[in-house]
């Protein structure tokens, strides 16, 4: 038997984010009843909330469960305690982010609005540096044409070297967040067709199946689905793109397939990151909270979305403030991915792996 | 002597319609003799009582039957001279409303009900009420804790004289030992200072109460209304005598150096909640071992009580009294940890809000959990808990371990009674000597005396103030009734009393056995001695007694046997 020590720090962040109400919970287990995606064996979120008012840390660090939470919020509408169950997990998820993230410093600077210049000053230091490499920093005359301002060897160059840095963080949190979780496990048989499990996960993401199942706020289920899938396929218009203008003209027509399919993404990513803005600012059914993090990570996206569209019309326009325009666009798509390890957007990497490991484990 | 009985049958509300009222007059006439047998369509009305008194003053009947409704309805509207019996016969709720009309079975009904309350009426007497000569109007309250002070208070702002007996050389009870008090006022979430010495403040401004201080009970003996107490306050008996009592001699904790697995007793830095409140009300909470400042204390909930092998039921305010220590183990060290294990917490009343509050404190953790074995390990205590809320065992260490434990009753054998049944209160289930509080709130099996407080039942002291003034409400209402020779609650306001043919008692005493109120003490000789105030009328003297030689005026062995006896058995079932 493991002598317990709680981690006041612990509960302290939690409290201090979105799980304030954490310590009043009484263990009823409403919320594991009213809950459509808790396993019927050790169901959550009724064992967080004890590990977390405990100040378990590493046991929460460990928990896949806390991933199989897609936070509708049918727990903290049912609460007889007023406790709000999904704000607490998603808090202890927000903490994992940082647990996980290496650097660590990174996932520091994410978390607080005051280190919000540096976060900026990256990107755009180094965007100066590559227009400065590539001599370009002068504003081009004659018709717009974003390749003569930052001409695409340079910026898919630097892009890379940048992605590479984000790639190495994400394996190194990767395998430490994969021993926690196996950590947790300890002792109970894994299946072996770890293979087939995760193509199975990834068809489940990739149709939001569990999505479906939350009943108080159904507007997430398209939400997340249009933004979802309005991202799949920008990065994939991306990479057709990067392909293209190796060998062919640039830039596309306004007709070019990829161009159509990018639009039509682009409207469907707009439209997501809207609809989930509209309902956290009008559903106050369930009385979630949001916090920096969660602002962050949706106005970035929003704006990403917005300045894309704008930059386009700059183009085919020739407005004066175009490539003004290309160079924000450019900052806040950078931001978006070379900080993916460190913000709410690394969900997309802990939560498969963790959905995955659960039916690893066969919960 | 015959009586003179008249009837009165009332055909109006359907009985009319549903019974042949003259077949019922010709019973009347015929069986029993009875010449005046009127009947009115309106016997309630102006007209129907007007006929009835002016009968009355003409021909001076012993007795007054009527054929009407229910005696639950007109209760005022058929009185008369007390010297006549009135005896309602319910031909109209029992027969007309609920029989077929006019039918054969119905109409046999009716004239069984008409025999059975002739019959009655001759076999009952007029009662009067029997009222004690010299009736004191003083209460005596016993101990003088939250409850007897707040019961003196309030007995004495009702206008009655309180002489309040307490042991101790100053009175506040356990109330005065506390070092804050659980919240008491909205919104419930802070501590505050001990509200007894304001009460003790007031009780002393009070000219009607008379406090007696190092002060026992001698003895008690009469009755409701002339109970002779005798205190003894320093070596002096000082006599008085008073109408009724209220009982608040507290509690004691539970011994809990019994429950080996606690290892009170064994490890210096296993304490009980009461050694805890001492330590905060000195001002430092301190290791009993070696002195030094606690860091991280476990509380366990439920020592002893809510355990069939030592006390049974919840002691109500070890919870609350946990919840409190908590906050003062927090405010004196703003680092410490404390872990509660309970069965489960009890909060009651406001008390829930306090512990939402101190759940909120996150250096407070709380699981339901059995400790199965606590072991010293260097300088801590080592606490293996079970059957926690994660569903596996779990090891916590701590400085300090302090053990919430339980109430017990005082002993009830202080009052000192000079009852034939024993000196204390009868209880039916863990010493406690309450009643069912639901029907007999603050009632004992003594009547007059009536338990208040943590005597009667584990409570936290806002519990204790209520019980107070329930209890000195019901003193007063038992001093009000025995004035009037009225029976207490529940046959509140009955006048006739139990009667003993005592030429023919045998002195067997099992009638001061039965009786549950200790009613009956007896004589130098041997033979029973009503005190008629203790007498709660419940009539099971009446057939305790072999010879039966006990009966009210109103209610007899005979006049029901009687009554039995005159109901008309059809042929067939004779």
């Amino acid at each position: 038997m493991k002598i317990i020590k709680p981690d006041i720090a612990f509960i302290n962040e939690i409290n201090r984010d979105t799980g304030f109400s954490l310590k009043s919970c009484m263990q009823c287990g409403t919320c594991s009843v009213v809950c459509d995606l808790s396993p019927k064996n050790k169901p959550f979120p009724r064992k967080e909330m004890f590990w977390a008012s405990w100040g378990l840390k590493e046991k929460l660090m460990g928990d896949p469960d806390i991933w199989l939470c897609h936070q509708c919020g049918d727990c903290t509408t049912y609460c007889p305690r007023g406790v709000k169950p999904g704000d607490v997990l998603s808090s202890i998820r927000k903490i994992c982010y940082y647990h996980y993230a290496k650097p660590k410093f990174l996932g520091t600077i994410l978390k607080k609005p005051a280190y919000l210049p540096f976060v900026f000053a990256v990107p755009v230091l180094f965007l100066l540096l590559v227009l400065f490499f590539a001599g370009t920093y002068i504003i081009p005359e004659g018709d717009i044409n974003y390749s003569t301002f930052l001409p695409h060897k340079y910026l898919n160059t630097s892009f890379s070297v940048l992605l590479l840095f984000v790639l190495w963080g994400v394996i190194l949190s990767v395998r430490s967040f994969w021993n926690a979780l196996d950590k947790h496990s300890s002792g109970i048989d894994k299946k072996s067709n770890l293979f087939k499990i995760s193509i199975s996960v990834i068809k489940e993401i990739l149709i939001h199946e569990n999505f479906k199942k939350c009943t108080t706020q159904k507007f997430r289920y398209p939400a997340h689905f249009l933004i979802f899938w309005g991202f799949m396929l920008l990065i994939l218009t991306t990479i057709l793109a990067i392909v293209n203008v190796l060998f062919f003209e640039y830039p596309f027509s306004i007709w070019h397939p990829f161009k159509v399919l990018g639009n039509i993404a682009g409207i469907m990513f707009l439209a997501g990151c809207c609809l989930v803005i509209f309902q956290r600012i009008t559903n106050r059914k369930n009385n979630s909270i949001y916090t920096y993090t969660d602002w962050m990570f949706l106005i970035s996206i929003l704006i990403i979305s917005i300045s894309g569209f704008l930059t386009e019309f700059a183009r085919l326009g020739n407005w004066r403030l175009a490539y003004h325009i290309y160079f924000f666009h450019l900052i806040f798509t950078w931001i978006l991915i070379i900080y993916l390890p460190y913000t709410k957007f690394s969900h997309i990497i802990y939560r498969t792996l963790a959905t995955i490991h659960a039916r690893y484990t066969g919960r | 002597m015959e009586k003179r009985l008249s009837l009165y049958i009332c055909t109006g509300c359907g009985i009319g319609e549903s019974i042949d009222t003259d077949a019922l007059c010709n019973v009347a006439k015929s069986e029993f003799n009875i010449s005046t047998c009127k009947q009115h369509n309106f016997l309630c009305s102006k007209e129907g009582c007007e006929l009835i008194n002016r009968d009355i003053s003409e021909n001076n009947p012993d007795s007054v039957i009527i054929g009407a409704c229910s005696p639950r309805v007109h209760k005022s509207t058929f009185v008369f001279d007390k010297s006549i019996i009135v005896e309602r016969i319910n031909l109209r709720e029992q027969v007309a409303w609920c029989s077929k009309p006019n039918d054969e079975d119905t109409q046999m009904m009716a004239e069984d009900y008409l025999r059975m309350g002739i019959v009655k009426s001759q076999n009952i007497l007029p009662s009067s009420p029997f009222i004690e000569d010299n009736l004191s109007s003083d209460i005596l309250v016993i101990g003088g804790g939250i409850t007897g002070i707040t019961a003196a208070i309030e007995g004495a702002k009702a206008g009655y004289k309180i002489l309040l007996v307490e042991k101790e050389q100053q009175a506040g009870g356990w109330a005065k030992n506390l070092f804050k008090q659980l919240p008491q006022t909205p919104s419930c979430r802070e501590l505050e200072e001990p509200s007894i010495y304001r009460k003790i403040d007031e009780l002393k401004q009070l000219s009607n109460i008379e406090l007696l201080t190092s002060a026992t009970i001698n003895e008690i003996s009469g009755q409701p209304g002339c109970f002779n107490v005798q205190v003894s306050v320093s070596n002096e008996i000082k006599k008085y005598k008073v109408a009724s009592i209220v009982m608040a001699t507290g509690w004691k904790p539970y011994d809990v150096s019994g429950i080996r697995v606690f290892g009170y007793g064994k490890f210096k830095d296993v304490i009980t909640n009461i050694e805890m409140e001492e330590m905060a009300r000195e001002g430092k909470i301190r290791r009993p071992s070696d002195n030094k400042v606690v860091n991280s204390v476990l509380f366990i909930q439920c020592a002893g009580s809510r355990d069939p092998e030592h006390l049974p039921y919840c002691s109500s305010f070890c919870c609350s009294a946990t919840l409190k220590q908590a906050k003062y183990i927090r405010d004196f060290n703003k680092d410490s940890l404390v872990y509660v294990v309970y069965k489960d917490i009890r909060a009651p009343g406001f008390h829930e809000n306090f512990y939402k509050e101190i759940q909120s404190d996150s250096n407070i953790f709380f699981t339901k959990g059995e400790v199965i074995n606590i072991s010293e390990e260097g300088k801590s205590l080592n606490i293996e808990i079970s059957d926690t809320l994660i569903g596996e065992n779990i090891q916590v260490q701590a400085d300090l371990v302090v053990l919430a434990t339980g109430m017990t009753p005082s002993n009830s054998e202080e009052l000192n009674l000079s009852y034939r049944l024993g000196k204390g209160l009868p209880s039916i289930k863990y010493d406690f000597p309450d009643s069912h509080f639901i029907c007999f709130p603050y009632e004992t099996r003594r009547t007059g005396i009536y338990a208040a407080g943590t005597l009667r039942a584990p409570s936290d002291m806002t519990a204790c103030s209520e019980d107070a003034r329930g209890a000195m409400l019901k003193a007063i209402q038992c001093l009000e009734a025995v004035k009037r020779g009225e029976a207490v609650h529940p046959r509140s306001g009955d006048q006739s009393y139990p009667k003993l043919y005592l030429d023919r008692c045998t002195d067997c005493k099992r009638c001061t056995e039965e009786c549950p109120f200790g009613s009956y003490d007896e004589t130098e000789k041997g033979t029973p001695l009503l005190n008629l105030n203790r007498c709660r009328r419940c009539g099971i003297c009446l057939g305790a007694c072999p010879e039966r030689i006990i009966d009210f005026d109103d209610f007899s062995i005979n006049s029901i046997s009687s009554v039995i006896k005159a109901v008309n058995i059809p042929d067939e079932f004779g």
